[in-house]
């Protein structure tokens, strides 16, 4: 038994484990699958018969023994087969990445499509028949949609459109250029050899324009997937697969129409004509149908603020309808997607929260993930299924043509295209564009679509559609890697964006704009111009919710920076490089560690801390947490754990504007306000006194200091020696912190208490000014106290009983 | 385009313009003419004004820098050969054009064309972009009403990012450097000026 032999091995490494594992699953599976459904259904039928007999006669028939464990695989076949070939798929995955040394010769497409192989020759020799899994049905409605789906929603929108132009003229003309090439060709390579008639003669030429087109299109799946693990550079990665995408509109029209036509055995000029409107309406009807599923489903994500859980969900079926809308009129359902996905991500994503966000993109790739995988297996089982019928000169030709076609196009449109590009392609660029021209799983399926009465030679169709994925998958798949190598082509950069290049980008954007206008030329940026004028006017208002909608592009990405910034700080625990800036209204960080007292307070960067005060700080903070945690249960003010980064960020943005303006007038008052003197045992105080580096014996600033308005420990000021400015800070708690739920809570609450008067600080019953140091000092440096208390702390202490009465703020 | 339609020998050194940038002939006429368009007045040259009467270039945020850009320190007018060498530099870029050693760097080279830009942003000509310059850029594009400290922030941001010799400013060559990953061929060319 295999595991058995598996076993034994016990000084075997991880990788060889691995496959044998592997090896086990597939012949499980193999197993599995045929018997259970070969079985079952006898067992169950007969044993509903007898339950019928049963029910019929009543009690008079004598009693069989009470079931009380039957096996019925019929009740749920479908489901647990589906969940089967998905459980499958994903452990297949799995494997692969187990054993490193094989993923990285081979490209996971070649990998699977052998697995599948192995299971349809498990279920052949096993006797079963093969499940007709690559139905165009199943695919075409369950499989395709999710990749492309999270292919156009992560679509990069600006090198897209600035090679749009390209992209449709590899798509379009490129893709005819294919058809029509390879169609003529085949044909009159089947009429040669009139001394032997062999069933090629009887190939019409519009079925062999028909297969033509079936195998010309680039197929986005396979591109995905292979260009996936090369890296290569944003242009080329784009023009491949902006051509696999766009090319579906050109080979809906070309399949249908020929499709139509073969039966009546001629195309007049007049067809022609309706072709190209045919391809118009496909087209731009696709894309339209997609826009306006598009901008539902972002008018859609503005109201749901309330509802935060399902928001994902508007994405994932107005962009499916959109789909579905497109197909029901046969329009091209792929460019509706693509549409759809592009159009509402720049609004969905401004109104959704965080995690629906990274919801939606984890969802995305782990179905289309799924998908790919399957659709691959499913393209080794039904190789293995067949019917074939394997005619040499054919499925050579039809190779060789493909090759011979692609290279050509590429090189001819590419001449064309680099008189009107600014950036030309060079012969690298044509070689990999040619070579990337991989065909996959689509052309299959539209394959198995064609009519058995209609085409007799359908057989021969798939064997060579089979063929030539095979050939393009297994070839160029795993010859593209080594040959981006050896032609040194320029690899993806994976460096970040930073603001520098976001504020010089968007400068010199406006710069090209203005020299486009004083030229009188309408170029590519006055319509950018004109379009984000257009966008900024009218569509983002009805689109964002609330505030968003005024935001600028730079801020925007400004608030994203800082915000994975501070993801990242509390993630690797606070030894991260940050940049300082002044206290930012829009950063909500930091748990910032200050300097060693050593440190030259000129220097911006924090250094790192060193291990063991980590684990000190980390020890606290957690022994804090739950304290504050435990505490704020006992007085249930807070309803709602509030999402820091959530609901009410604009309105913390205003009371943090107020703040600053607050911390203003503090500056003024700077003679008596010393240093709150907080409770030496609060959580707040012993997380800042271990943040702030200082020595842990906590000196209540008033006996320190006297006048001197000292840096308060509590502020994780950025600026280290600002000096007199007790900086106000919102410290980055993690979401469940009670910290921040009493930070959003206030402010609300001030809010509706308070109208706009906001924090204000009001001496407190008491006369004259501030040069009363010793009285005042008590009460005043309540309010100060308590101004960095509602900030920072989480609940309330036992200094707070008698305050209880009072609203919170004064 | 313009009602009157330029001929070759209407343009003043029209051949040394040639050699000069690399225009093509058919190009200086287009420009020409929209000279001519501008210059409402004809007289020859074109003022500040002209240029404020196109109405996009009032829309842009940055349209009084470009205006100003065109215009020497202290100059009020500007001629015909002036104008063609700053739009020389938004030339695209000839990847295959090979350049003399004697010869003077193209204007529409790399170093050109983000020394052009780079001169936008610097309006005091100190050779840096001090934070105050930075800010006032920052101020013109975030053209809505945009609080005060998360422009602070930014530019702080910014500078933080660019300033290696930590001198509060940025230099060109820092200014160049954090443009490294941008196509500047590709950003600051106009392809009608082949």
């Amino acid at each position: 038994m295999p595991l058995r032999t598996g076993s034994a091995g016990f000084g075997r490494s991880l990788p060889e484990r691995g496959l044998l594992l592997l090896v086990v699953l597939v012949v499980l599976e193999g197993f599995f699958l045929p018997h259970g459904a070969a079985s079952s259904p006898d067992v169950s039928h007969k044993e509903s018969l007898d339950n019928h007999r049963e029910a019929d006669v009543g009690h008079n028939f004598t009693k069989k023994a009470f079931p009380v464990l039957s096996l019925d695989y019929h009740h749920i076949q479908t489901p647990f087969e589906i969940s089967l070939w998905v459980l499958l798929a994903s452990l297949m995955k799995l494997g692969f990445h187990l054993i490193p040394r094989l993923s990285g010769i081979v490209p996971e497409s070649c990998l699977l499509i052998v697995v599948g192989l192995l299971v349809g020759g498990l279920i052949k020799l096993a006797g079963e028949e093969v499940p007709p899994v690559l139905d165009s049905r199943l695919f075409f409605q369950c499989l395709l949609p999710p990749i492309i789906l999270d292919a156009g929603y992560f679509l990069p929108i600006r090198p897209f459109m600035e090679n749009l132009g390209t992209i449709l003229m590899f798509a379009v003309v490129g893709t005819l250029w294919n058809a029509f090439f390879i169609g003529g060709l085949l044909y009159a390579v089947c009429q040669i050899q009139p001394a032997n008639p062999s069933d090629l003669h009887q190939l019409e030429l519009l079925p062999c324009l028909l297969f033509a087109s079936i195998i010309s299109a680039v197929d986005p799946v396979a591109v995905l997937a292979v260009f996936e693990e090369i890296h290569i550079n944003e242009l080329l990665h784009i023009l491949v697969f902006g051509e696999s995408l766009l090319n579906d509109a050109v080979t809906v029209v070309l399949y249908h129409l020929f499709e139509e036509y073969a039966g009546a055995g001629t195309v007049t000029v007049m067809d022609c004509f309706l072709g190209v409107i045919s391809f118009l309406i496909v087209a731009v009807g696709g894309v339209l149908v997609g826009a306006i599923y598009g901008i539902l489903s972002a008018f859609t994500s503005r109201f749901t603020s309330h509802t935060r859980v399902i928001e994902p969900l508007f994405v994932f079926v107005y962009s499916y309808m959109a789909y579905l809308s497109a197909e029901m009129f046969h329009l091209s359902g792929i460019m509706a997607l693509i549409a759809c996905g592009a159009v509402m991500r720049p609004y969905v994503e401004a109104n959704i929260s965080h995690k629906s966000h990274t919801t939606i993109k984890y969802f995305l790739k782990m179905w289309s993930s799924v998908s790919e995988t399957l659709i691959f297996i499913f393209l080794g089982v039904a190789t293995v299924d067949g019917p074939h019928s394997w005619n040499w000169t054919f499925v050579t030709v039809t190779v060789i043509l493909c090759l011979v076609a692609r290279v050509m196009g590429v090189v001819g449109l590419t001449f064309i295209i680099n008189k009107f590009r600014i950036v030309k392609l060079t012969t690298k660029d044509q070689f990999i564009i040619a070579y990337g021209g991989l065909r996959g799983a689509i052309a299959f399926s539209l394959g198995f679509l064609l009519n058995k009465e209609h085409f007799p030679m359908r057989e021969m169709f798939l064997t060579a559609i089979i063929t030539v994925i095979f050939f393009t998958v297994f070839v160029q798949g795993m010859t593209i890697k080594p040959l981006v190598e050896l032609l040194a082509v320029k690899k993806k950069q994976e460096a970040k964006r930073s603001i520098n290049e976001e504020i010089h980008t968007q400068f010199l954007d406006h710069l090209l704009t203005g020299i486009e206008d004083i030229c009188g030329h309408y170029g590519h940026h006055h319509w950018k111009d004109k379009l984000n004028r257009f966008n900024k006017k009218y569509v983002k208002k009805c689109l964002i919710a609330g505030e968003r909608s005024k935001e600028p592009q730079l801020i925007a990405f400004y608030h994203k920076m800082e915000m994975k910034q501070a993801i990242e700080l509390v993630a690797s625990g606070g030894g991260v490089k940050l940049p300082s800036a002044m206290p930012s209204t829009v950063s909500m960080q930091n748990i910032q560690p200050k300097k060693p007292p050593i440190a030259k307070s000129a220097e911006r960067a924090l250094p790192q801390l060193t291990r063991g005060r980590e684990e000190e700080i980390r020890n606290i903070l957690r022994s804090n947490l739950q304290r504050t945690r435990q505490r704020l249960r006992s007085y249930n003010r807070h309803t709602l754990v509030v999402d820091p980064y959530e609901d009410g960020f604009n309105e913390l943005l205003i009371k943090k504007q107020k703040m600053i303006d607050l911390e203003k007038k503090i500056k003024e008052m700077n003679n008596y306000l010393t240093v709150p003197a907080a409770p030496p045992d609060s959580p707040t105080m012993c997380r800042a006194r271990l943040a702030s580096g200082r020595n842990t014996d906590f000196k209540p600033a008033q006996q320190q200091k006297g006048n001197r308005i000292c840096e308060d420990p509590q502020a994780y000021s950025m600026k280290p020696a600002s000096g007199t400015v007790p900086s106000i800070q919102v410290d980055l708690a993690s979401p469940q912190s009670p910290e921040s739920v009493s930070v959003i809570d206030e402010f609300r609450r001030a809010n509706r208490e308070e109208d706009d008067q906001g924090l204000v600080m009001r001496p407190r019953h008491r006369p004259g000014g501030p040069n009363k140091k010793t009285e005042e000092e008590g009460d005043t440096a309540k309010d100060p106290q308590k101004l960095m208390r509602c900030l920072s702390d989480p609940g309330p202490s036992a200094e707070d009983d008698e305050d209880e009465d009072e609203p919170f703020l004064p | 385009m313009g009602s009157s339609r330029s001929r070759m020998d209407d343009i003043p050194h029209a051949q040394q313009l040639i050699h000069e940038t690399d225009f093509s002939a058919a190009h200086l006429l287009r420009l020409h003419q929209r000279f001519k368009l501008l210059d409402k007045y004809q007289t020859g040259e074109l003022r500040p004004r002209d240029f404020g009467a196109i109405p996009a270039l009032a829309l842009n945020p940055i349209g009084d820098r470009i205006i100003g850009a065109f215009f020497s320190p202290g100059q009020e007018t500007l001629d015909f050969p002036s104008f063609v060498r700053i739009l020389a530099h938004f030339r695209p870029t000839d990847p295959n054009r090979s350049r003399d050693g004697t010869q003077q760097e193209l204007a529409n080279s790399r170093t050109r064309k983000l020394k052009f830009a780079f001169q936008l942003y610097d309006q005091d000509g100190d050779g840096k972009i001090s934070r105050a310059e930075l800010l006032q850029v920052l101020r013109a594009m975030l053209e809505t009403q945009v609080v005060e400290e998360q422009l602070q922030s930014i530019a702080e941001r910014a500078i933080q990012e660019a300033d290696l010799d930590k001198d509060d400013a940025i230099s060109f060559d820092e200014f160049r450097r954090s443009l490294e990953k941008v196509n500047i061929d590709h950003k600051m060319s106009i392809r009608f000026l082949k």
